[in-house]
């Protein structure tokens, strides 16, 4: 803790790394700053050193190699929302970003990396990365290793501690399947009170897998998939929808009560918004308001 | 490497055409800067969370809430404030001037946001309908919650900057 404290703009992702692996605590990363900024103003965060990644230029962009899509981490919500890669590759995550809070002035300074790492349980991007089995990329003094989004959640520490940096998001297509989100907010700047990503295959009218991911209803992203096979191997219909909802809404272990509702509600809307999102991956494209 | 590590930042920014070289304190925001050291009190400070939005700036054309924007991390900028709207003779914007015709705001606190929001759509976009305004504007509350005449302000700017586009 500093009143006084200090500033480097390393010039390549090389040099951070080897900034960060001599530092000791009190270090932040940053670059668009919109999730330290607000910690910063109201002293919840007094950080010795800053450490401002924004020059790296090759961590910013968006690339595609066949089905996968490449995202430097840097790379800001708005770039994302209409990039042709990722309106081909991954809709789903161009829907989930556009649906994001903040308004245009955060989605053109805000960064995927940043989002990611802030693993804020209300934020729109991460259900719809672990419905779609995206992997991440870090870097450290030991190299560059690529793990799954999954195993980063699973990490307390979320696989970086203030040692490593995340330096790219990978997300392979399925053509195959269908995808739909869905977020229940009170305003349109505003976070959701529960959010849903869903991923699904069909065969002509029959489900033949199904994916969804809960977010905003519990501290920690809930993925449902198991306990929905038994929605396979036939069309959806209204009765598979009621099931959607009591499966999805058990699945919540101890909802969030805060305020953006209290814990039986958000439950409950957990199911509600798991539905919708399934629907809006049956339903044809409608648009980005679907 | 830490032989990196300053105690200051230097950035230069063009703020409203004007050239600034300005030395800045690590984790101080874009918004005290401008307005504690530049004097550009136009822009509002409302709540430092980045929700409110009248602290809205455009940065290198693209709007952004300089109250959780890191000054040192603008080493270079070009800065456009709700005070570089109007033109050096004192003539308003037409998004400004269709706002004080359409009685757009009520208080005006929210004003920066707004109107720079509203500049940034205009830019790509002659005639947006209602969804689209409200997607552009959804930053930058209210607190008036005249949100109507706002929408018909946005309106009546467009009539302005684009009279070929409007009423198609």
């Amino acid at each position: 803790m500093s009143l006084y404290p200090s500033y480097a703009r390393p010039r390549s992702l090389q040099q951070a790394v080897d900034l960060l692996s001599g530092l000791q605590g009190g270090v932040v990363v940053i670059a668009g700053g919109q999730e330290i900024l607000p910690s910063v103003n109201y002293g919840v965060l007094m950080p010795d050193v800053y450490v401002d990644i924004g020059g790296i230029e090759e961590l910013i962009g968006i690339s595609s190699v066949g089905d996968e899509l490449v995202m430097g981490a840097l790379t800001v919500h708005r770039d994302i929302q209409g990039h042709a890669d990722v309106q081909r590759l991954a809709p789903l995550l161009a829907q989930s970003v556009s649906a994001m809070g903040g308004g245009w002035q955060v989605h053109n300074r805000g960064t995927i990396g940043g989002n990611i790492v802030a693993m804020h349980p209300l934020y729109d991007i991460a259900p719809s990365l672990l419905a779609l089995q995206a992997d991440i990329e870090l870097i450290d003094a030991a190299g560059t290793r690529r793990l799954s989004f999954a195993d980063l959640l699973a990490d307390s520490s979320h696989g970086l501690g203030t040692k490593a940096i995340l330096t790219r998001v990978f997300v392979t297509a399925s053509p195959q399947s269908s995808w739909g989100y869905y977020k229940l907010k009170n305003t349109s700047g505003a976070y959701g009170s529960a959010n849903a990503a869903a991923v699904l295959e069909t065969e002509g009218e029959i489900l033949t897998a199904i994916r969804v991911v809960i977010g905003a209803a519990a501290d920690q992203l809930t993925l449902v998939s198991d306990a929905l096979a038994g929605l396979t191997g036939a069309a959806y219909d209204a009765a598979a929808g009621a099931e959607i909802e009591r499966i999805c809404a058990q699945a919540i272990g101890t909802p969030l009560s805060d305020h953006q509702g209290d814990g039986t509600w958000r439950r409950a809307m957990a199911g509600v918004v798991a539905r919708r999102a399934v629907e809006a991956a049956l339903l044809p494209a409608t648009g980005p308001d679907s | 490497m830490e032989d990196l590590l300053e105690q200051s930042a230097l950035v230069q920014w063009r703020i409203d055409g004007e050239l600034h070289e300005l030395e800045v304190v690590p984790g101080a925001s874009l918004l005290d800067v401008l307005r504690e050291q530049v004097g550009k009190t136009g822009t509002h400070m409302g709540c430092r969370t980045g929700h409110c939005g009248a602290c809205t700036v455009m940065i290198d054309g693209a709007v952004a809430k300089s109250c959780i924007a890191m000054a040192a991390t603008l080493p270079r900028a070009t800065i456009t404030t709700i005070e570089g709207l109007t033109a050096a003779d004192g003539t308003m914007h037409p998004i400004q001037q269709a706002f004080w015709d359409a009685a757009g705001l009520q208080c005006g606190f929210c004003a920066p946001g707004i109107l720079l929001s509203t500049a940034e759509l205009l830019q790509t976009n002659p005639a947006p309908n209602d969804a689209e305004i409200d997607a552009a504007l959804a930053g930058t509350l209210c607190r008036c919650t005249g949100y109507q005449s706002i929408r018909r302000a946005v309106g009546e700017a467009c009539v302005r900057m684009y009279p070929d586009a409007a009423g198609e």
